[in-house]
């Protein structure tokens, strides 16, 4: 038995057995797909490719789901200019969210900060912490509002590594690691010279080459030249 | 290959000390390689008698070595013996470093004068005090020239002119021998393979024979330096003109870079160490590198011997600030320095890696010019990189450092721009072929990158120097008495200016000595 075509609009006219009432065919159809798409989600012209519906049908049904709370949008971090649908009952998976420090499809800069300030400040203080050390007083803290775990707190103090603010270390056992086990991985405030301090190893990079973005077009007769440069006439406090 | 700014920078220091024509020749060897007195003159298109007496110059000043290697003939002509020139990069950039060799000379042993001209012989050492001093006693001067020796401060000259064979008759034995008995791992070049034909035996470089010390009464005229008598070599068919037949009784000695190098590179490492851990931590690595010396060979040691913990603290106590440290606190230290331990039963024993890498000096100048120049962002993304050794993609690394990706993306790209990072594409296979960016931080490019780049600012700075000497040459021409108001405003800015060039580029040196070494 061969099916015959059905035209969009007797679709509309047709009531088949829904799970959800009032709602008609093109949104159930539609709201099928964003609920297989799960926590990925879905943007508008894959809708309209996969359901095949017009455009105008798509617009409209996606609104009218939106306005019964059944669907909800949201940012993807990978094309902000994608409107990117997703069933209500679903939170956006990482690949779109971008992660817990991804708020709204921007990086929550101040979380991070505040976050970055309690720990040094907690590691100040212990000379040496461990990661769980930190993540108990995060908790004690009450700096954030959610249930902060291990992990996340881990990329915090990576992060704070590489900013060189803290340095990683396993620990002796000895002097400031006594209470913490033999080659555990713990962590302390980077000494004095945070980053490369001191005339020797900060001297290129305190003299205007070391800093320059164009170093690489600089020519001793050239346009841009030693003699030319504004940096070193800047740097050296020369304007005659 | 030298660098081309480490290229214009020497030829610049040649130019400085030794003139332009000097400067040309040089430049030409550093530029083409090796080259025979014939391809000298070619290329710089300066006169036979200019080209020889330059390369006289450069090689009594240490700059440039010369060596023999057979020919094969041309149509059947019998092989000849050519010899060869090859410009020494690393005594080149030495020139700058003079002052700073004296003073560890000077601060060690009192004042000397072999530093400043390339090559003498004990007796013109001995004659120059008398011009100078004033005073011809012999033995003072013996005395004070035999610790420079034991210091290891001075070493006798390499061979003027070796004879390298040709490697093929090296080859053809090793070959039938199999390939794993051959000794040497990488076929070395025949720049390698000069130098180490020319240096002094080991055994020989710091020892000063008993004959080697000249009569009081000598017949051999008081010639100036560069002129010596000439004599006919029987065996080898050289560059009479150039190379002066060395009197094959007269030794000859220079100033050893090698062991000033070192005590440089010693003491920066403590000082680099105080600062990045803390004092402490200076005065334990000051006292295993006392007990380890220097190492007996010229390969730089990579790691110290095993010293004792007995044996480190009898130092320690000995250094200023190390007499209150206990054996606590010398663990807590040794710990930081990273060093190996060996614990076998009652014995504690401990090694350092002597090498500057050990205690990451090239990524710190490395990463304080990303920071200075990409902003702080780009700086933790660079960490990243050179810590991982591998390559990350894109999202990984902007997780990783709570960089936003398209920041990421921008900064990941101007640091490829700048040859600091390699960059490659992959794509995904599978229902879903996505195009994903790896990036990684290849060590070896960048080291010569940066170390290019810090040629060029030395070479910035030196040339600014003089264009401010020259622009102000009117107010510092002046005498004293017209330096009033405006001028004397002048005089002083220029003053400051100069020190600040001059202290400025005296770090940067240090710095690449330092680097250079990596």
């Amino acid at each position: 038995m061969s099916r015959s075509l059905v035209s969009p609009s007797s679709l509309k006219r047709k009531r088949p057995e829904t799970q959800l009432p009032g709602l008609v065919d093109a949104e159930h159809a539609i709201l099928n797909l964003i609920k297989s798409k799960r926590d990925l989600g879905i943007w508008t012209r894959e809708i309209k490719l996969e359901t095949k519906l017009a455009d105008n049908v798509v617009t409209k049904s996606v609104k009218s789901l939106l306005a019964k709370g059944l669907i909800k949008e949201v940012v993807n971090i990978q094309n902000k200019a994608k409107k990117t649908y997703m069933a209500v009952e679903f939170e956006p998976s990482k690949e779109i969210s971008g992660g817990e420090w991804y708020n709204n499809g921007e990086l929550d800069k101040q979380l991070i900060d505040a976050l970055k300030l309690v720990c040094f400040r907690y590691m100040r203080m212990q000379k040496v912490a461990t990661l769980e050390g930190v993540h108990n007083e995060i908790k004690k803290n009450g700096v954030v509002t959610f249930d902060i775990s291990s992990q996340q707190i881990g990329e915090i103090l990576n992060s704070m590594v590489l900013d060189n603010d803290i340095i990683e270390v396993k620990s002796t056992g000895l002097g400031d690691y006594y209470s913490i086990p033999i080659g555990k991985t713990c962590y302390r405030v980077a000494g004095g010279a945070g980053v490369a301090k001191g005339p020797r190893m900060g001297a290129f990079a305190t003299i205007p080459c070391g800093a320059c973005p164009r170093i690489s077009l600089c020519t001793s007769d050239g346009v841009i030249s030693q003699s030319t440069c504004v940096y070193y006439t800047k740097w050296l406090g020369i304007d005659f | 290959m030298v660098s081309p700014h480490g290229i214009q920078f020497a030829a610049h220091l040649i130019s400085s000390f030794y003139g332009e024509l000097c400067s040309k020749v040089c430049e030409c060897l550093l530029r083409r390689g090796t080259l025979t007195l014939a391809q000298i003159i070619q290329s710089t298109e300066l006169s036979r008698e200019n080209v020889i007496n330059c390369l006289r110059v450069l090689i009594h000043q240490n700059c440039v070595q010369a060596f023999a290697v057979q020919r094969e003939g041309a149509f059947g002509e019998a092989p000849r013996i050519v010899t060869q020139y090859m410009a020494l990069f690393n005594n080149i950039i030495h020139k700058l470093r003079a002052p700073k060799f004296m003073q560890i000379v000077s601060e060690e042993l009192g004042k000397d004068g072999l530093m400043q001209h390339g090559r003498l012989s004990l007796k013109r050492i001995i004659d120059r005090n008398e011009q100078t001093a004033g005073s011809s006693d012999i033995h003072v001067v013996r005395e004070s020239f035999i610790r420079l020796l034991n210091a290891r401060f001075i070493e006798r000259c390499p061979a003027p002119e070796p004879f390298l064979a040709p490697p093929a008759e090296d080859e053809a034995p090793a070959k039938r021998r199999g390939a794993k008995s051959a000794k040497i791992a990488e076929p070395k070049t025949t720049e390698q393979r000069a130098l180490a034909a020319a240096a002094p035996m080991e055994s020989m470089r710091f020892l000063m024979e008993m004959d080697d010390l000249p009569e009081k009464n000598d017949d051999e005229s008081s010639d100036s330096v560069t002129h010596r008598k000439k004599r006919k070599q029987d065996v080898l068919k050289s560059d009479e003109d150039v190379l002066d037949a060395n009197d094959k009784k007269e030794v000859l000695w220079r100033v050893n870079f090698e062991e000033l190098v070192r005590r440089l590179r010693t003491k920066a490492c403590i000082s680099y160490v105080k600062t990045k851990i803390n004092d402490e931590a200076g005065i334990v690595l000051s006292a295993i590198l006392d007990l380890s010396g220097r190492p007996e060979s010229r390969q730089k040691a990579e790691k110290t011997a095993y010293l004792s913990i007995n044996a480190i603290y009898d130092e320690v106590i000995k250094k200023e600030g190390g007499l209150g440290m206990d054996f606590e606190r010398i663990r807590v230290s040794l710990n930081q320095l990273g060093c190996e331990t060996l614990s076998t039963g009652l014995d504690e024993s401990y090694s350092i890696g002597t090498h500057l890498s050990s205690f990451s000096y090239f990524n710190a100048v490395v990463e304080s010019v990303v920071l200075r120049r990409y902003g702080r962002e780009a700086y933790r993304v660079f960490r990243l990189l050179s810590k991982a050794g591998r390559f990350l993609e894109t999202d990984k690394i902007s997780d990783s450092t709570f960089v936003e990706k398209k920041d990421a993306i921008k900064i990941l790209y101007k640091l490829w721009k700048d040859d600091y990072l390699h960059m490659e594409k992959v794509v995904s296979s599978g229902a879903r072929q996505s195009l994903f960016l790896v990036w990684r931080v290849n060590k070896q490019t960048l080291w010569e990158q940066v170390l290019d780049e810090m040629y060029h600012a030395a070479l910035n700075l030196r040339l600014r120097i003089a264009h401010e000497q020259d622009r102000g040459k009117e107010v510092l021409q002046l005498p004293r008495e017209k330096l009033v108001g405006e001028l004397e405003k002048k005089y002083k800015l220029l003053g400051k200016v100069r020190v600040i060039l001059e202290s400025s580029l005296m770090n940067l040196d240090e710095a690449i000595m330092l680097f250079h070494d990596f």
